[in-house]
């Protein structure tokens, strides 16, 4: 609702909506539209939450059906859906007996369908791709077994699985270094040492009996408040962000291959690999090194070959390969535009690694009532031990 | 990545080719759906490491949320951010677990019930 | 040392003249001298004193000296007073001397308003006239005080001296001021003392109770005067007579005029207000019941104030304020008829008590009824003289009573007590009685004949508003006044003697404890003792013989002489003697008398009215009565008064038809009407109540009273009207003040205690949520942003 510079939008894609729109979200776009600065903004929320941005927008768009939460989902179905929903995950929350959270899965678990389901049918020119479908379906019913399943480990385990689906959908994203970079560090590092925390945190099993379910983990603490909250929370956020996403302006179109400007020598393997570079050819590059004409529109390189001939290289003649890859572009971006919070993740690393060793190295004395329990128990434990040991009573 | 580029009309465009803003709304709906489930976890679970667990899956949500912006503006910075938001995570996930041991020691339980001195 | 004042005063009055016809002497008021500040001074200055006494422990009767010595001097000036400025036969003349300015500031822009409330006097012949009986018998109820309380020596003499001076210092600023504002603080301090004296004995919870009740009804009367007081000041824009009478005076032209209608309602509310508060003070029906209570007091304050001074305020009031009264057509007319009504009330319950102080203080309710019957038919002289008159007889009527319960150890019951007269040592008391008795029952050509017949004419000469009615019901009063007086006087003083002492013998009570026996009287119970113990058997036959001598009714009858007796009575008291009054309380006595005597030679000083109506005349209680304008009525009235310069009377209209008295004309024939009802119930009251008696206790009434039956019982016990006013308005009080009580209890300390509760509450409902568990604050978090984001989403987009 504050909107920080607007832009023009009303493009392709955009299903004929002339009327220019402010940017939502803070999102920085172009030069600022025509009649957008300097209205006057009274309303005092935005006052207060936007200080320093310009006037909101004016009224919403006309007809409704084509933006606002509308475009996305039917308002009322959308929060029919949530308390639906937040019935069947109460349900499913662990409890004592099984059947409510059976009931509960499969309530929760038509309302998210339901959702996908019409918004889908609402959106049909713009559906995702079908694996996204299939990841986020794996990724929630993960998620919610994560949290209604007793068993600690298998929370984990869950949540690994929540993991692997999340990294689907990066991957269908386009973002294939962070799926994999997700895999990696989350499934492959933090689950792991989560798996042995909760191996070492266990409590010792009792004489006798195979297995013990603390009582903390059979039941769930408070769940409809949860739920009500967490569902409230849900609605709110939906409505806000589908409200604000039909308003979000087209991005422009990019130029993805501005990049290979600044990769020279990749450009020149390609190049050679696919034979558009003869020996002895020569990429010409700029004063820094880059190849300044890779980066404009037109999209040409440039090469001079032994004998001094300059000819391009329209873009309709590259090969398939050249092309910025996206760990490519993630490495640029990450080192050209954010050195200083490299440092500072690094940092923050050692930090967690020291501490992590100073905090184990620490001797920590039981708690009173864990003493009382403790003494209790191998007093229970060496009774026990010595009628087997002496196969009778003491008597 | 062809392979996974199915074609006809579920096809899905890869980048650069800008993504419209409904499909966008599927992916934040996941995503928000994903916190949520990771909040109503959070204060139900009594477990300390099933909580920070919690955590984590909102983390997660957080991510995918950054990653479809990032995919639908055409920019890099939700990606990078995530690498950082990752980094957080794990350093947190350690430390955090280095203080639910020490929890576990003193107690011998996991309950975060257990813990109710503050109380006023 | 005083008659011979009271002669010079005659002479001087003698000599006076009051000039009528428009000498114009007095239109203006001229300063008045200084010393009259001394009047009321010196009553001040001795009540300071004597309360430095008090709290000092004074041994000793300094207290009653200085009193005395104060009052006498206050009396002095008095005097003065009169030489100075009435006794050259000045026309009306208004001397206001200004002490000190008391309550005095303006407003607004300009000359703005103004309100002034000073200390000052205005003197005029009302005033002068008040004050000398006022202070004279002031003096010689403090000498006869002296004596009477000497048995409180020590212990609360100096604060009976020390209130008694107060009271007369506030009777003083309520005649004298100049300003209603100073009358009310007269007003107002002479409740307080009145409270005071009557509440003397604090003691006993009867005497307390009394106090409560005078002040209390009191203060009734006080709410009305002090509303007539703010509404003359609303409407007048002044407190201060001199203003107050200027003001009035178109209005009394509109009178003049013929167009009584035209005043303005709120001119004519005035004197309504301040007439109830009149009948508060001067105990009218329906307020007089505090007065019979009253007599719990010591008899000296009886005497002083609940006899001629305090209970005469609201007459003077009226008086003071005649120039509006006129005004008002339904004023003086309910004055009128309320005084009839409480005169005749009054008369009827005394008539039936058995306490001569009860008697006495009744007779004073009827006797006030006539005063202000006498204001209400137009006769402010008539009123005025009953005044002077009733002051005199009445105080020595109560002192002669309280002679007799000093001597009888407070036995008041004339059912016990006879003979009295003809016990040795109290012949002058027996004397000042008789003397009291025949002017309070109006025989022929005593001062209170003269003055009770005014009124009586003029009720008659009035034909309006019914006061025919209020002369024949004045007239049968009179008659049942000369009744009950008698009856108290042939029972108590004359007949067999007999005597029982009262409540106070043997130092049961506060009073009368043996150190007012002299040592004759000591040494003489001594022999007696010896005497006795020796005789037993010779005195149980004196006895034996005694009683056989009387007639056989069982009676504990015994004669004795005063001092030494040779017997016992037999009432188990052992030995008790009456002890005869001394030098002061004789010498007050008979000075009173005297005075009494002496009064009903003002009735032929001047021709006007007597000396008294010279002084009425003068002032602003003048009043040509328009019933006067027909010639030939008596030299009564004139029809011009000296009302021409504006200040002192006022003019009614053109001549009406006066009444007459069954064709006869009312002044002429007053006389011998009133003599003959007068003399007819001391006939009665001899019938009944001397002749034939040989008790104490019986007499040939009692056997009357089978015949009447409940009349005679109801006014025994006062018409129940004590009880009327206990279940009308003591009760519902009672049930408001629970009820507000509840009030108290609940809202308003209910509310206090909300206001502490509050903070608990409050407390109470948030402390859950500092519950110390984790998923309480992350759930209060995560509602919290929900509940933000909610907000944001109405409101802000």
């Amino acid at each position: 609702m504050c909107s920080d510079g607007v832009v023009e939008g009303g493009e392709a894609g955009r299903g004929g909506r002339g009327v220019p729109r402010g940017t939502r979200l803070g999102v920085r776009g172009g030069a600022p539209g025509p009649g957008q600065w300097g209205r006057l903004n009274t309303s005092p929320a935005t006052t207060i939450l936007c200080p320093h941005f310009g006037p909101p927008p004016a009224a919403a768009c006309r007809p409704a059906r084509d933006c606002g939460l509308d475009q996305v989902i039917n308002p009322f179905l959308a929060y029919g859906l949530c308390v639906l929903g937040g019935a069947g995950v109460c349900l499913a929350l662990p409890r004592r007996s099984m059947t409510p959270q059976i009931v509960g899965a499969l309530v929760a678990a038509l309302a998210g369908g339901l959702a996908l389901l019409v918004m889908g049918l609402r959106n049909a020119a713009h559906l995702p791709n079908i694996y996204f479908y299939v990841f986020s379906v794996i990724a929630l019913g993960a998620a919610l077994r994560v949290i209604t399943h007793p068993r600690p480990v298998y929370s984990a385990l869950y949540f690994i699985l929540t993991v692997i689906a999340s990294a689907g959908l990066f991957l269908i994203l386009s973002a294939e270094f962070m799926a994999f970079a997700l895999i990696i560090v989350y499934a492959g590092a933090i689950l792991i040492t989560y798996l042995f925390v909760i191996m070492l945190a266990t409590q010792a099993p009792e004489e006798g009996e195979t297995e013990v379910l603390a009582e903390y983990d059979v039941q769930a603490r408070e769940p409809i408040a949860a739920c009500v909250v967490g569902f409230l929370l849900l609605a709110a956020l939906t409505t806000m962000l589908f409200r604000g996403v039909s308003e979000l302006p087209q991005p422009p179109a990019a130029q993805p291959d501005a990049l290979l400007a600044d990769m020279p020598r990749k450009v020149e393997r390609v190049l050679r690999t696919n034979g558009l570079l003869k020996d002895g050819d020569k990429l010409i590059t700029g004063r820094s090194g880059d190849l300044t004409s890779v980066g404009s529109d037109a999209g040409v390189i440039t090469v001079e070959d032994s004998q001094g001939v300059v000819r391009t290289i329209p873009r309709s003649e590259w090969p398939e390969d050249l092309r910025v890859k996206n760990i490519e572009a993630l490495g640029f971006t990450l080192l050209r535009g954010h050195p200083g919070a490299i440092e500072i993740a690094g940092v923050i690393l050692l930090m967690a690694m020291l501490g992590a060793v100073v905090l184990s190295r620490k001797q920590v004395q039981l708690d009173e009532e864990a003493k009382l329990a403790q003494a209790r128990q191998l007093r229970l434990f060496r009774e026990t031990a010595a009628e087997g040991v002496t196969g009778r009573s003491m008597t | 990545m062809q392979l996974l580029a199915p074609t006809g009309f579920l096809a899905q465009t890869g980048f650069p080719v800008p993504m419209h803003s409904a499909t966008l709304a599927h992916y934040l709906l996941v995503a928000t759906l994903l916190f949520v489930i990771g909040l109503i976890g959070f204060l139900t679970r009594r477990n300390l490491i099933i909580m920070f667990l919690c955590t984590e899956l909102m983390f997660q949500a957080a991510g995918i949320a950054m990653v479809a912006f990032g995919r639908y503006h055409l920019d890099f910075t939700g990606q990078t951010f995530v690498i950082f938001v990752l980094t957080v995570a794990a350093a947190e996930a350690a430390m955090g677990l280095a203080l639910v041991v020490l929890l576990f020691r003193r107690k011998e339980s996991l309950d975060a019930e257990a813990w109710q001195d503050l109380r006023g | 040392m005083l008659t011979g004042i009271l002669e010079s005063l005659t002479a001087a009055a003698l000599a006076a003249e009051p000039v009528r016809q428009g000498s114009g002497g007095g239109g203006a008021a001229q300063v008045g001298p200084w010393w009259a500040v001394l009047i009321p001074a010196l009553p001040l200055l001795s009540f300071v004193l004597c309360g430095a006494c008090a709290m000092l422990r004074v041994k000793g009767k300094l207290p009653a000296w200085i009193t005395v010595a104060a009052l006498a001097g206050s009396f002095a000036a008095t005097v003065a007073l009169y030489m100075d400025l009435f006794a050259g036969g000045h026309g009306a003349v208004v001397a206001i001397t200004h002490s000190f300015d008391w309550i005095n500031f303006r407003w607004g822009p300009g000359a703005g308003e103004r309100f002034v409330a000073d200390f000052a006097f205005y003197l005029d012949s009302l005033t002068v006239l008040w004050m000398l009986f006022v202070t004279g018998l002031g003096t010689l109820i403090a000498l006869y005080a002296s004596e009477y309380m000497a048995g409180d020596v020590g212990k609360g003499y100096a604060r009976f001296f020390a209130a008694f001076s107060l009271f007369v210092f506030s009777m003083a600023c309520l005649v004298m001021a100049d300003n209603l504002l100073l009358l009310y603080l007269g007003w107002e301090g002479v409740g307080l003392c009145s409270y005071l004296l009557i509440g003397y004995f604090y003691t006993k919870p009867s005497a307390v109770a009394a106090a409560k009740k005078a002040f209390i009804v009191n203060r009734i009367g006080d709410l009305f005067l002090a509303l007539g007081i703010m509404l003359t000041f609303v409407h007048f824009g002044s407190v201060e007579y001199a203003v107050v009478f200027e003001r009035a005076a178109p209005y009394l032209a509109l009178l003049e005029a013929g167009r009584p209608g035209d005043v303005p309602a709120i001119v004519q509310l005035i004197p309504l207000l301040l007439m109830v508060g009149a009948f508060g003070k001067s105990a009218q029906f329906p307020l007089y019941v505090w007065l019979p209570d009253a007599m719990e007091g010591p008899t000296p304050v009886s005497a002083l104030i609940h006899a001629a001074t305090m209970v005469t305020a609201g007459v003077f009031l009226i008086c003071r304020t005649y120039g509006l009264f006129v005004l008002s057509e339904w004023a003086l007319p309910t004055v009128a008829w309320i005084g009839t009504v409480t005169a005749l009330l009054a008369a009827t319950i005394g008539m039936a008590q058995f306490d001569i102080k009860r008697i006495m203080a009744y007779s004073t309710v009827s006797q006030l009824g006539y005063m202000f019957a006498g204001l209400g038919v137009l006769t402010s002289t008539g009123a005025a003289f009953h005044v002077v008159t009733h002051a005199f007889f009445k105080a020595l009527l109560f002192l002669c009573c309280g002679a007799v319960m000093h001597g009888f150890a407070g036995q008041l019951d004339l059912r016990r007590l006879s003979g009295v007269a003809r016990m040795p040592g109290w012949t002058i008391v027996g004397i000042g009685m008789l003397v009291g008795c025949l002017n309070l029952a109006g025989f022929p050509l005593t001062a209170g004949f003269f003055s009770k017949d005014m009124i009586l004419a003029e009720a008659f000469t009035n034909p309006t508003n019914g006061f025919f009615w209020v002369g024949m019901i004045l007239l049968l009063t009179a008659g049942l006044t000369a009744y009950y007086t008698f009856r108290v006087f042939f029972r108590v003083f004359v007949g067999p003697k007999h005597y029982e002492p009262g409540d106070e013998a043997h130092g049961a009570g506060d009073l009368d404890d043996g150190t007012h026996h002299d040592s004759d009287v000591a040494a003489a119970d001594a022999a007696a003792a010896e005497e006795a113990t020796a005789a037993e058997a010779a005195l149980a036959a004196k006895g034996a013989a005694h009683e056989a001598g009387h007639d056989g009714h069982g009676q504990d009858g015994h004669g004795h002489d005063g001092h030494g007796h040779d017997g016992h009575g037999r009432d188990g008291r052992g030995d008790f003697h009456p002890h005869p009054p001394g030098w002061a309380i004789n010498g007050v006595l008979a000075v009173l008398a005297l005075c009494s005597l002496a009064a009903s030679g003002l009735y032929f000083l001047g021709d006007h009215g007597g000396w008294v109506g010279g002084m009425i005349d003068r002032s602003s209680a003048a009043f040509a009565s328009p019933f006067a304008h027909d010639a030939n009525i008596g030299a009564g009235h004139a029809a011009v008064g000296a009302g021409s310069d504006g200040v002192g009377g006022i003019h009614a209209g053109d001549a009406h038809v006066a009444g007459t008295f069954f064709g006869f004309d009312p002044h002429a024939v007053m006389y011998y009407v009133s003599g003959v009802v007068g003399i007819a119930g001391i006939a009665v009251a001899y019938v009944l109540h001397l002749a034939g008696r040989t008790t104490a206790a019986t007499s040939r009434a009692d056997r009357l009273l089978p015949m009447l039956g409940p009349i005679a019982r109801a006014a025994q016990r006062k018409w129940y009207v004590d009880e009327f006013y206990d279940f009308v308005v003591r009760r519902p009080l009672l049930v408001i003040a629970h009820l507000f009580h509840l009030v108290d209890q609940f809202l308003v300390d209910g509310l206090v205690n909300l206001a502490g509760w509050m903070p608990r509450g409050v407390g109470r409902l948030i402390r859950p949520s500092q519950s110390g568990e984790l998923h309480g604050y992350a759930a209060g978090m995560a509602g919290g942003i929900a509940v933000l984001l909610i907000i944001v989403l109405l409101v802000a987009t």
